[in-house]
């Protein structure tokens, strides 16, 4: 039954009643968040046409509070900072090359990444800026910054400079060439790695991915680098797991097309995985990678880069997550796409499928509340949906789209081959040519014994069927009761395609010092093709000894002393004398 | 001297099985009852593997007067002759073999009965205790006549001051055999209070047993170990108990708890040897079928079964020599007419057709109601295109052996294809019956539903 139910719910997931998540919330006009972050709050960021930029907590369905962020974030996770109690998660916020950490719902520390030294040539023309009369100064800055396009420039004054008028360059040098020069490096992505111990609630690093292509590990307390690791290309999305202090991997998916693995003590990366396509998501389920790629594809990877599976989807992906239903062990990767659909995924089968109202573009799974199993969604157009995961929902390992049917991977209880046969296949091998031999004699003899037989009984027309042409006919007979009076039945049919049976006689032939019958002589009516005919006839047994003897039935054809048909029936014991 | 073994000697009559007063409940919940034996799965092999018995549990390795037809469903059944009995069922437990015993033993002594009954002064006898016990015993086997067995141990037991649990014993006995079925549980309990007997437990069980009460049974056969541990009667009560419950897995468990405590135990040899075989490990089973024919066991099923374990283990050098055998030991026709059937499936089983056609129809001749080999045949018919024939012989299998879901189901495939959807859904449905698992049954189910909302 319980096959039967699943089986016709994932093909109908618009069913309510059958999905295997309830709607808990869904409020269409909010705002657009970028990020979101699970245990026991949402942390959902607005950033409007550049501006209004929020930072929002949840509780239930309302909002708790709002602070406003100075610039966009590009990544939210919360994390324990200490060992005090009560454990209190600090919500960690990075925009442009800042981490705001906020910790009881206020601001409580800002980390600055420490500015990269600037390019001399700019540096070099600053300089001389300072110095050099003003008409020349700045055309000749001009000229010899542009002539070095390919010179990462720093944050300060010189990329705005180049995009001054000239007649207005001269002022803007005028009037930043007092300022220090410093190259300022933006966060892209973080995430977090818990530093000693594996609980749920160990205190956590932050690990953050660099536009200038490096992977920084901050300590929770002090927010020193703990490490800097160096990528070949910008980090796009990060993924870490380990403690630090014993041994992690960092995985990283860059904007180069690669996705790079990082280990303990190595400053470069170990394996690199060269995708067919820009990475959109990076989730790691067990130890497995699953990449989510722009051609619409969702590849799953081994910890060394050996590649498993591709799964084709639907439509464009957007955005990518892990699903962890720990009471149940369970791991799917949840993929939201461009179609209004999410998607989830147990390796590369499809196991659940979510109709949307919008095009999600976050999706996060976790505790909220006190509600172990929720999924929270942020659309496109600023929704948020938050569905519940039924406690008694099951995820099936089949697979809802194309594939090799479950039954495959149903395990059979086949008996294991037992030692002992074994043993006797060895026999068998050795002396195969022996055996058979045997065998075949035997079979020869046997099939001359059964011909033999069987000619024995077609003489004597012991066998109640007959195929001869001409009458092929079939007898049973049943007897019935305890005695001394037995009704013996018999039934004789016509096997024939269409050919009646007339003239046809029963008699009965028995040992008339123990049985008496009432009718020992009949003539059959004509018998029709394919009807069952039943005649009846009443045994008594004269015997009280307790033995019995057997009854022949002689079917004939008139004017023919050779019976067509016998059978032969063994008479039960008399019970009824004593009852009698 | 012959002395009867009353514990196994049982068999219950029509009346009793048709006309139960005793039965607790009309609808048994699944598990407790052996009138329901489907409820309960025990792991043991379905249908399609293991064959069953008319009350639809698997075939033992062992026939005991219990499971030679099981309980039958109608009257009908119940007056048939079954299979490998070579009686109907007695009216009621008071006559049939329990007679018949009086009758052997009185034709040796033709001249007459040696003491008159009717004439005996039996609260005389029952002063003399020692007597009493000997002519309890006469009166009781050898006559056959329980009332007045029944009045001297009543009178010996009260001389007895009811404390000698002997005489308790012989009055559950006398309870038991005239159907008093909670009379005996009393006297077999205080019997038991006063002292612990193995008899008296197999005795209380098998009251117990008649009540439709197993899980009461195999409590009472635990207690009874815990008293006499490894007792091979108790053990081996259980696993019956288990077997006929359909509980297959610790039926075997049992079993061999039987066989830790004495190897040479013919029947728990053959029923583990027999569920091996249906578990396809026919290797193990011929272990165990040897073992029996070490211990000097010789006839015909033994070597059949020989045959058929070497046939499915691959040993073909020794398994037509063995069916042979079992051939010429056969000792009437319906165990020349078994013979005969497996050697069909061994031809069935290399592909000569012909010599399985004939191995079938001599079955046919050696027996006349084998519905197995009806069946069978019936297939052969219908690769050689006979199909009027094949429906025939369907029919009458399923006539014979309505209990068995493949002449059911062959008719239901055969009037499938012939176009006759009314019969084939008829059929159909009285496979389902049989063996509600069977997936061809449901699949063809289905289609002739589909059939029929389509027209």
């Amino acid at each position: 039954m319980a096959a039967a139910s699943s089986s016709s719910s994932s093909s109908s997931e618009s069913n309510e009643a059958n999905s295997k998540w309830l709607d808990a919330h869904y409020d269409p006009m909010h705002c657009p968040s970028v990020c979101l972050s699970p245990p026991q709050l949402v942390v959902g960021d607005l950033g409007m046409a550049g501006h209004t930029m929020r930072l929002k907590v949840y509780r239930g369905t309302g909002l708790a509070s709002e602070s406003t962020l100075l610039d966009l974030p590009s990544a939210v996770v919360t994390f324990l900072m200490d060992q005090n109690e009560p454990r209190t998660p600090a919500v960690a916020v990075t925009s442009g090359p800042f981490v705001y950490v906020y910790k009881n719902l206020r601001p409580y520390f800002k980390f600055t990444l420490p500015p990269l030294d600037a390019n001399p040539l700019e540096l070099d023309v600053w300089e001389q800026a300072k110095e050099v009369s003003r008409w020349g100064g700045g055309t000749l800055g001009q000229r010899r910054l542009c002539h070095y396009p390919t010179i990462p420039f720093s944050v300060s004054p010189t990329p705005r400079f180049l995009a001054q008028d000239v007649p207005e360059m001269e002022n803007f040098v005028n009037l930043h060439k007092g300022q220090p020069i410093k190259r300022q490096t933006v966060i892209t992505c973080m995430s977090t790695l818990k530093k000693n111990m594996a609980d749920e609630d160990a205190v956590s690093c932050l690990v953050i991915g660099t536009e200038s292509a490096d992977v920084l590990i901050l300590d929770p307390e002090a927010f020193t680098i703990l490490a800097k690791m160096t990528l070949p290309s910008v980090p796009a999305f990060l993924d870490v797991m380990g403690q630090f202090d014993v041994e992690y991997r960092v995985t990283v998916a860059c904007r180069d097309g690669s996705i790079y693995i990082l280990r303990r003590e190595s400053k470069r990366p170990k394996y690199c995985i060269e995708l067919s396509a820009q990475p959109v998501g990076l989730v790691r389920v067990h130890k497995n990678i699953v990449v989510g790629c722009s051609d619409e594809t969702l590849q799953g990877y081994t910890q060394k880069g050996k590649k498993l599976w591709t799964v084709y989807l639907p439509a464009p992906l957007m955005t990518m997550s892990l699903l962890d239903q720990k009471s149940r062990g369970f791991q799917a990767v949840m993929v939201g796409l461009a179609n209004q659909e999410v998607h989830m995924y147990r390796d590369k089968n499809l196991v659940d499928i979510i109709r949307t109202q919008d095009v999600v573009t976050s999706i996060c799974f976790g505790r909220y509340g006190r509600e172990d199993n929720t999924l929270i969604m942020t659309t496109k157009g600023g929704g948020l949906i938050i569905k519940i995961l039924k406690r008694t929902a099951v995820f099936e390992e089949k697979d809802t789209s194309l594939g090799p049917p479950v039954a495959q991977s149903i395990r059979l209880s086949v008996p294991k081959k037992t030692r002992l046969y074994v043993d006797q296949t060895l026999r068998e091998r050795e002396n195969a040519v022996a055996m058979h031999r045997v065998f075949q004699m035997d079979l020869y003899r046997l099939r001359l014994m059964a011909a033999r037989a069987y000619v024995k009984a077609l003489e004597s027309s012991l066998v109640p069927v007959t195929s001869t042409l001409q009458e092929p006919l079939k007898m049973n007979a049943v007897v019935q009761g305890i005695g001394p009076t037995f009704k013996l039945t018999l039934h004789i049919q016509n096997t024939s395609a269409g050919r009646p049976s007339i003239n046809l006689l029963v008699s009965f032939l028995y040992d008339q010092s123990l049985y008496a019958m009432k009718r020992a002589f009949f003539k059959t009516p004509m018998l029709v093709p394919g009807l069952n005919y039943p005649i009846e006839t009443f045994v008594e047994c004269l015997s009280d000894k307790g033995i019995s003897d057997v009854i022949k039935v002689f079917v004939l054809r008139e004017g023919q002393s050779m019976p067509l048909l016998t059978a032969h029936i063994n008479m039960p014991v008399s019970e009824g004398l004593v009852a009698a | 001297m012959v002395y009867v073994d009353e514990i196994d000697i049982d068999q219950e009559g029509i009346a009793e099985m048709m006309l139960d007063e005793n039965a607790i409940a009309q609808v048994a919940r699944p598990g407790t009852s052996l009138k329901l034996p489907g409820t309960s799965q025990g792991g043991g092999p379905s249908p399609a593997v293991r064959p069953v018995t008319q009350s639809g549990r698997p075939v033992t390795g062992f026939v005991r007067p219990s499971t030679q037809s099981g309980r039958p469903g109608t009257m009908e059944q119940a007056i048939r002759t079954p299979r490998t009995a070579h009686t109907a069922r007695p009216i009621t437990s008071a006559s049939g073999r329990y007679v018949r015993l009086g009758t052997a033993s009185m034709l040796t002594n033709p001249e007459g009965p040696f003491i008159n009954l009717s004439r005996l002064n039996l609260a005389k006898y029952a002063q003399k205790p020692k007597l009493a016990k000997a002519l309890f015993e006469y009166i009781f086997h050898h006559e056959n006549d329980v009332k007045n067995a029944l009045d001297l141990a009543a009178l010996a037991t009260e001389h007895a001051q009811y404390k000698d649990w002997w005489w308790k014993v012989q009055i559950g006995k006398c309870y038991y055999r005239l159907g008093l079925y909670r009379e005996a549980e009393k006297q077999f309990k205080s019997a038991l209070k006063q002292q612990d007997m193995v008899d008296t437990v197999l005795y209380l069980a098998k009251v117990y047993f008649r009540l439709d009460q197993p899980l009461t049974a195999l409590h009472l056969f635990k207690q009874g170990l815990d008293k006499f541990p490894g007792e091979v009667t108790l053990l081996c009560g259980i696993a019956r108990i288990y077997e006929e419950m359909n509980n297959i897995s610790l039926a075997a468990e049992y079993y061999r708890e039987v066989l830790k405590q004495d190897n040479t135990h013919v029947e728990a040899i053959a029923c583990i040897g027999s569920n091996h075989f249906y578990s396809d490990q026919p290797e193990i089973a011929l272990r165990f079928y040897r073992r029996l024919l070490q211990m000097g066991v010789y006839n015909c099923q033994l070597f059949n079964n020989l045959g058929l374990c070497c046939f499915f283990a691959q040993q073909y050098d020794m398994t037509l020599t063995s069916l042979e055998r079992a051939l010429s030991l056969a000792e009437n026709e319906e165990e020349a007419a078994d013979v005969w059937y497996n050697l069909g499936h061994v031809a069935v089983g290399i592909g000569d057709l012909n010599l399985a056609y004939q191995c079938f129809k001599l079955t046919l001749a050696n027996n006349n109601d084998h519905a197995e080999a009806y069946n069978n045949l019936a297939v052969l018919e219908i690769r050689r295109g006979h199909v009027e024939q094949a429906r025939a012989l369907l029919q009458t299998a399923s006539s014979l052996a309505p209990h068995m879901y493949e002449p059911h189901f062959n008719f239901a495939a055969l009037s499938d294809q012939v176009g006759d959807l009314q019969r084939s859904y008829i059929a159909a449905q009285k496979s389902k019956e049989a063996f509600p698992g069977h997936v061809d049954t449901q699949q063809l189910i289905k289609q002739l539903k589909q059939h029929f909302a389509m027209l």
